[in-house]
């Protein structure tokens, strides 16, 4: 079962993993790659628990290989400023 | 723990009597559970690093993957686990293992504290409220989307005495003290209605605290907030609302009364479930229809009981919104003093001074000694307990995927 369904706008880019994430229930976060999601992948998983949710976006935003399509608007993670 | 003779009481023994004990269990790979280790723990573990302080800590914050820990006595705070936004206040964005004071609050008398996703909120005793970790949805309330990774003050409520505030998932909601008016603010992601400052459904980030709408005229005497979900609990024992919904219910952009006759004196939030303790200390759990049902069911202990949902309460907004409020079963009328929340499972302590929890446990979060899930309340047994007397006095916290139990011996 689903966890959740979410948005991929939703979602954040985790440039780390290279995948876009979101938060997990157990504390880590559900990941998916654009490679998955240009091949129709919905599912993303948590590396560290069984659970996983349903990613909702439409496909043709991915593929083309240009990733920084203006179709695309996931919340960009901030780099930490210095205190 | 390692055996000892009875007969003499070693000073360490003698010291942890006459303090207390913090123990813990779960999720722990980001050192989330102040073990000094980076792995899930099934059963309880005593940290022997905080029971020293243990009968002075008054409250614990537990977030996605980190502690906050406030001394009473003291207005001190610690902080461990994740700390990759910044969310430990430590001036650095690395894990921490052990509990380690915020340098930056050592001036200052903290009286509340927070712990959301990945963010954290404090509260000072003359009611400035700092926040640092992630600030992507603008959740810290510095009008930017700046991640900080030590406590900075909220510069907007630097006219106003702040008295609680309250860390979701990607959102913070401020409680002021003594205000006529509007006593609430919320700030960061308010795509659920989290925030409570629309009327409208609109889909609102907002990295500047607003108004919550609609409970200007009520007494609150305390807010919450986890995953999407924001609450308040009013002076008259009423319960509040607001984002996202349960049960698959519709989301609520402002504060929603519960309507029922009972009332309520504390709330916990779960990401999809809530726990309500009333004032005859009976506990009630809304939403959750997953609770205890989330893993692979061949991994479950498959013992489905019977749904036994006594419904006690239907909000007044026809069919549309009917809150399933149940009396937590299994509990044969034992009174219930301390609730807590993870993110998708609970923990009480009841007046025989027993720990129970259910919901999901994969990660060990119920503390049982297995992986299981749990669809009602299951016994917890802390190991080599402080003599369990009416003067210890126990209170649990959960975080996302993990419970702290704070034992102390009571004033007497």
């Amino acid at each position: 079962m689903s966890y959740d369904d979410v948005e991929i706008e939703d979602m954040e880019w985790n440039e780390e993993l290279k995948s876009f994430t979101y938060p997990c229930p157990c504390g880590d976060l559900f990941q998916i790659t654009k490679e998955e999601l240009q091949i129709g992948e919905e599912i993303a998983r948590c590396p560290s628990c069984s659970l996983y949710i349903t990613v909702i976006y439409n496909m043709e935003d991915f593929i083309g290989g240009d990733s920084n399509k203006k179709t695309i608007q996931p919340s960009n993670q901030q780099p930490v400023a210095v205190a | 723990m390692e055996e000892r003779e009875k007969t003499e009481e070693t000073e360490e023994e003698r010291i942890r009597r006459n303090s207390g004990e913090v123990w813990s269990w779960g999720a722990g790979t980001d050192g989330q559970l102040g073990t000094s280790k980076l792995q899930d723990e099934h059963l309880p573990q005593l940290i022997h690093s905080l029971n020293y302080v243990a009968n002075t800590i008054s409250h614990l914050a537990c977030g996605g993957a980190h502690v906050i820990a406030l001394t009473g006595n003291d207005g001190k705070v610690f902080t461990w686990g994740r700390g990759t936004s910044g969310q430990l206040g430590h001036g650095d964005q690395t894990n921490c293992l052990n509990p380690k004071p915020v340098k930056l609050l050592e001036t200052l008398y903290i009286s509340h504290v927070s712990a959301g996703w990945n963010h954290s909120g404090f509260v000072s005793d003359c009611g400035k409220v700092h926040t640092c970790g992630d600030g992507s949805f603008g959740q810290l309330g510095h009008e930017d989307y700046e991640s900080h990774q030590s406590p900075i003050q909220v510069l907007y409520f630097d006219s106003k005495h702040v008295e609680q505030i309250a860390c979701g998932m990607r959102h913070s909601l401020v409680l002021l003290k003594g205000q006529s008016g509007a006593q609430i603010y919320g700030f960061g992601s308010g795509k659920c209605g989290q925030l409570g400052v629309s009327i409208n459904r609109i889909k609102i980030v907002s990295n500047l605290p607003q108004a919550v709408k609609g409970l200007e005229n009520v007494e609150i005497r305390n807010i919450y907030a986890n995953g999407d979900h924001s609450a308040a609990v009013s002076a008259d024992g009423h319960v509040y609302t607001w984002g996202r919904g349960f049960s698959g219910q519709s989301d609520a952009y402002h504060p929603e009364i519960l309507s029922s006759p009972l009332k309520f004196s504390k709330l916990a939030l779960g990401w999809n479930h809530a726990l309500l303790l009333t004032d005859a200390k009976e506990v009630y759990m809304l939403g959750g229809k997953y609770h205890g049902m989330l893993s692979d069911p061949g991994k479950m202990s498959f013992e489905l009981h019977p749904p036994i949902h006594e419904v006690s309460s239907q909000s007044s907004y026809g069919d549309e919104r009917v809150s399933i409020l149940v009396k937590v079963p299994y509990l044969n009328e034992t009174k219930v003093i301390d609730a807590a929340a993870g993110s998708e499972h609970s923990a009480i302590v009841t007046e025989n001074g027993e720990i129970m929890t259910w919901g999901w446990g994969e990660h060990g979060q119920l503390g049982l000694g297995n992986t299981c899930d749990q669809t009602t309340p299951q016994m917890v047994h802390l190991g080599d307990v402080l003599p369990s007397d009416n003067q210890t006095q126990l209170s649990v916290y959960c975080g996302s995927g993990f419970t702290f139990v704070v034992c102390v011996l009571s004033q007497t």
